[in-house]
């Protein structure tokens, strides 16, 4: 995982899943349905497709607007996508971070991801352990205020930004 | 920011806790100039930091995922609880 890109992907892949999570998750029940037309029910078609399934409420809340319903979809499919990490794996992540942030709809739709593409009951217990963890080491840090003291494990890297141009190491003072 | 609380230094640590000092080292395969804060920490109450620590480990071992996907999936659960160590 020395590979930037990687983490970017990685990133990337956090913010949009807590972006769909947020609205899958609110209590927006007084909206009226979301009328739509063609265009929206296109996108509908992908989502379908991509995930094999009806369509998550959290994009059929956006279907009154066809445009941000596209471009929200073309950015979740984007990430979730195989890429330089695998689908499989990101649902991995993904439902890490649903189980963080306590949603329930993130949590429900990405183990049922996570089995769809071949993750066992021994990988979900792995990813709900490591999950588990370090929810456990964060907030016991964070109650003590401690202060990373890993930095040499890891120095810093001065090889150029995943498609950037050379960086030069400062001189030391 | 300042920490709430005062950790001793490795030395001041009875020998059992040498021992997880040692375990981290071999963990991390990093020979630190002194255990990490949060190893230390972890020393204070050996009851609780060796099974916390056993767990740690047994969850990030390889199995369906390696120890490289794990440590991302670590470090996401980090970024969302918002914890820079």
């Amino acid at each position: 995982m020395t590979d930037d890109a990687l983490w970017y992907e990685a990133a990337l892949l956090v913010g949009i899943t807590n972006a769909i999570n947020v609205v899958a998750d609110s209590p927006l029940q007084s909206l009226a349905p979301a009328e739509t037309g063609p265009e929206a029910e296109q996108v509908f078609a992908e989502i379908r497709a991509f995930y094999d399934r009806a369509v998550p409420a959290a994009f059929l809340r956006l279907g009154g607007d066809p445009g941000y319903l596209a471009d929200v979809w073309a950015a979740t499919h984007r990430a979730f996508s195989d890429n330089r990490l695998t689908r499989r794996f990101k649902e991995a992540l993904a439902f890490a971070v649903s189980v963080s942030t306590r949603s329930p709809f993130g949590t429900t739709f990405h183990l049922e991801e996570m089995k769809r593409l071949g993750v066992g009951e021994r990988g979900v217990m792995e990813v709900l352990g490591v999950t588990q963890m370090f929810s456990s080491y964060t907030k016991i840090a964070d109650t003590l205020q401690l202060e990373s003291d890993m930095h040499d494990i890891a120095p810093v890297d001065w090889s150029p930004a995943p498609g950037g141009a050379a960086r030069h190491r400062p001189a030391k003072a | 920011m300042p920490m709430t609380v005062r950790l001793r230094d490795a030395a001041e640590y009875a020998e059992a806790a040498q021992k997880m000092f040692e375990l981290s080292r071999a963990w991390f395969g990093y020979d630190f100039t002194r255990p990490p804060a949060m190893s230390r920490v972890m020393a204070w109450d050996p009851e609780f930091g060796g099974p916390h620590g056993r767990a740690m480990k047994r969850a990030m071992a390889p199995g369906e995922f390696t120890r490289a996907e794990k440590e991302m999936v670590a470090a996401v659960v980090s970024g969302v609880n918002a914890c820079v160590y």
